[in-house]
């Protein structure tokens, strides 16, 4: 997509891009087959033209654009615009990059009354997220101590591929699950109130369907009930290395030098699988829609049809099964911290800061183009919802702050702690950033990187980490993700989600 | 003849060819393993059929690895050494069945357990391409990871 190399290094050794510079500020960007136009700062737009319905919006630097523009996400965004009932305009967040269908990293608001829900823009891992731990432990009490409890974790974790789950769970077990999540996990003593407190939507979605969830779907995923799986998933033990706005650690109670742990993961196979049997059964049922879409990824069932319906409440369950899996994932990190340190958890001060998703798709009801209100769809595929204080569905512990947002970088750098920005309503259907990014493909990362080098490395920089296969972590190498600090500048500069601490990895275990 | 791992961003690639449209199915089928695991015991694990119907061709072949990834989380084998053979029914299926292409074929699982293997989550049509050539067939495939 490179247009004109001479004049890309001369700003700035950019490869891919060509930002036209008047007065001392680029106003367009010319990524090859696409030239966006600079609305305002980090804020660049691809205009309406031919079959798409509203423009489209990334929210990035030209830094992070280089990289955005370098695969075929931008392609992939424009493509999203053709969906019926979008409104206002899609948009790409700062990590965004190529996924299929819809870019890891967009966000779509699709009017839930002439619209549409289309599962490959929200994703094959339903509810995919993430959630912190906080601990009263500082760095200095785990220092020496990183491989047992490295060991300890890896050991007593599942995680990898056939590895089981925390339960195996039986059909009763399922059911329930997918009906009430976290209600089940409470009810069952995986879990204690405050837990369902600090967690989106509480822990369940009453929208839910199990009814509508496919028998192959609970048959994946009976025996993966509190399982980390593989790829970028993991579980990492983190000490705060900053914190920013004190007021607002203060009130999500962090502090520089504490232990907090983050855990990465999502519905597993029963998620992968819903997702996957509805876009069949969409594919059948509404290929005139189909055929008007560029990418048939992008299948969708138009609003108030009965597939919408029944998608709606099948993915829904698959909410619920993954907040119960990433409960009981912590529910034996307790366990774990309980035995290594000796003391019990509730002394240790391990409750749950925050569980947000960011595979998801929800009714929410936004401003859309003419100021007027609309129920939305809101498609989040990589992208977090950050709402802001005030707003009525931010849970009762936050409302004065704002929600917690947790931005998980690679195992060689920093992760981050932000809360739901002033900007984010207006500019971004309540959405950031949800993690660093890829910009090196899987096997380009087995080539360059080998998996012991890069456990030695990070070994030497005092991170610990164990995984099921040495090629994982060579896919997941810190050098295959783009700068998540500059990902979190983008977001706190626009106001969308304001950065509030800094955690830096200490053990991480993965698949 | 076979598989190669392709580039892709944040996902794995497999793009396949064969002689056959069985052949160029089963060779897709290699490759989603072969993203699994690196190194692949060559004997071990038993022998177990895949039967699937689809619309299209293009369905067939989404539907057959979606069946194979299936048979993996519920038996907890990984499916390599895969064999298909692909059919067009002569006679039209009745309304309401799943169509007239029909792939009838086997794998040999090789237990999850010590294999070291990683998942991979689901199939996607996204730039999904498959067409004949001078030689067969040629298909192109998209995993999410």
């Amino acid at each position: 997509m490179t247009t004109d190399d001479t004049s890309s290094e001369a700003d700035g050794g950019t490869d891919h891009g060509d930002a036209t510079v008047e007065g001392g500020d680029a106003t367009t960007y010319d990524a090859g087959e696409v030239t966006l136009r600079k609305v305002r700062e980090h804020v660049w737009e691809i205009p309406k033209e031919g079959d798409m319905r509203v423009p489209a919006r990334v929210l990035a630097s030209e830094q992070l654009l280089d990289q955005i523009a370098d695969d075929k996400t931008l392609q992939q965004l424009q493509n999203s615009t053709h969906l019926p009932g979008v409104r206002k305009y899609n948009l790409c967040m700062p990590d965004g990059h190529q996924g299929y269908g819809f870019p890891v990293g967009g966000v779509a608001g699709i009017d839930a009354e002439d619209g549409c829900i289309s599962p490959g823009a929200i994703g094959y891992d339903i509810n995919c997220g993430v959630r912190m731990v906080k601990t009263n432990l500082t760095y200095e009490d785990v220092q020496g101590r990183e491989e047992e409890l490295v060991d300890a974790l890896f050991a007593n974790v599942p995680s990898g591929l056939g590895g089981g789950g925390i339960v195996e769970g039986d059909i009763d077990a399922i059911e329930a699950i997918l009906d009430r999540g976290m209600e089940w996990a409470l009810e069952e003593g995986w879990a204690v109130e405050e837990d369902l407190a600090h967690c989106e939507d509480e822990g369940v979605r009453h929208d839910s369907q199990p009814s509508k969830v496919p028998q192959k779907a609970k048959d994946r995923g009976k025996n993966q009930i509190g399982s980390l799986g593989s790829g970028n998933h993991f579980l990492e033990v983190q000490r705060v290395t900053d914190t920013y706005l004190s007021d607002v650690a203060d009130a999500y109670g962090l502090e520089e030098d504490q232990i907090v742990v983050l855990i990465h993961c999502g519905s597993r196979g029963l998620g992968h699988q819903v997702c996957t049997e509805y876009l069949r059964d969409i594919e059948k049922a509404h290929a005139g829609l189909l055929g008007q879409l560029p990418d048939k990824e992008l299948a969708a069932a138009p609003a108030g049809s009965q597939l919408a319906e029944d998608y709606y409440g099948a993915m829904c369950a698959a909410i619920n099964f993954a907040w119960v899996n990433r409960q009981l994932i912590m529910h034996r990190t307790r366990q774990v911290f309980e035995k290594v340190f000796g003391t019990d958890w509730e002394t240790l001060g391990m409750d749950l800061l925050y569980d947000v998703a960011h595979n998801i798709a929800k009714k929410e009801t936004h401003t859309v183009e003419n100021g007027e209100e609309r129920e939305l769809y809101v498609h989040r595929k990589g992208a977090t919802r950050a709402f802001p204080a005030g707003h009525s569905e931010v849970p009762g512990a936050y409302l004065d702050v704002g929600q917690p947002i947790i931005i998980p970088g690679s195992m060689g750098a920093g992760s981050y702690v932000l809360r739901g920005g002033e900007e984010s309503m207006d500019l971004s259907f309540g959405s950031t950033a949800h993690g660093a990014g890829r910009t090196m493909s899987r096997t380009q990362a087995k080539q360059d990187y080998w998996g012991g080098d890069v456990q030695d490395e990070l070994e030497q920089e005092h991170i610990y980490v164990k995984a099921q296969s040495g090629a994982t972590v060579a896919e997941e190498a810190p050098g295959v993700y783009k700068d998540v600090d500059e990902v979190v500048r983008v977001s706190d500069a626009l106001g969308i989600g304001d950065k509030v601490a800094r955690t830096y990895p200490v053990c991480n275990i993965k698949g | 003849m076979g598989y190669e791992l392709r580039d892709h961003t944040a996902d794995v690639a497999v793009e396949a060819t064969g002689p056959t449209l069985g052949a160029t199915f089963a060779a897709a089928a290699d490759g989603m393993a072969a993203a699994m695991c690196d190194v692949i015991p060559e004997s071990g694990g038993e022998r177990f059929p895949v039967e699937v119907r689809a619309e299209s061709r293009e369905a067939l072949l989404f539907d057959y690895l979606d069946e194979l990834i299936y048979q993996r989380d519920v038996r907890g084998v990984l499916p390599v050494d895969n064999e298909a053979a692909v059919r067009e029914s002569d006679v039209r299926e009745p309304a309401g069945d799943d169509g007239e292409w029909t792939l009838t074929g086997a794998a040999r699982g090789v237990p999850l357990a010590g294999l070291g293997a990683r998942d991979l989550k689901a199939v996607t049509y996204s730039e999904m391409d498959l067409r004949e050539t001078d030689d067969g067939w040629r298909a192109y495939v998209v995993f999410d990871v």
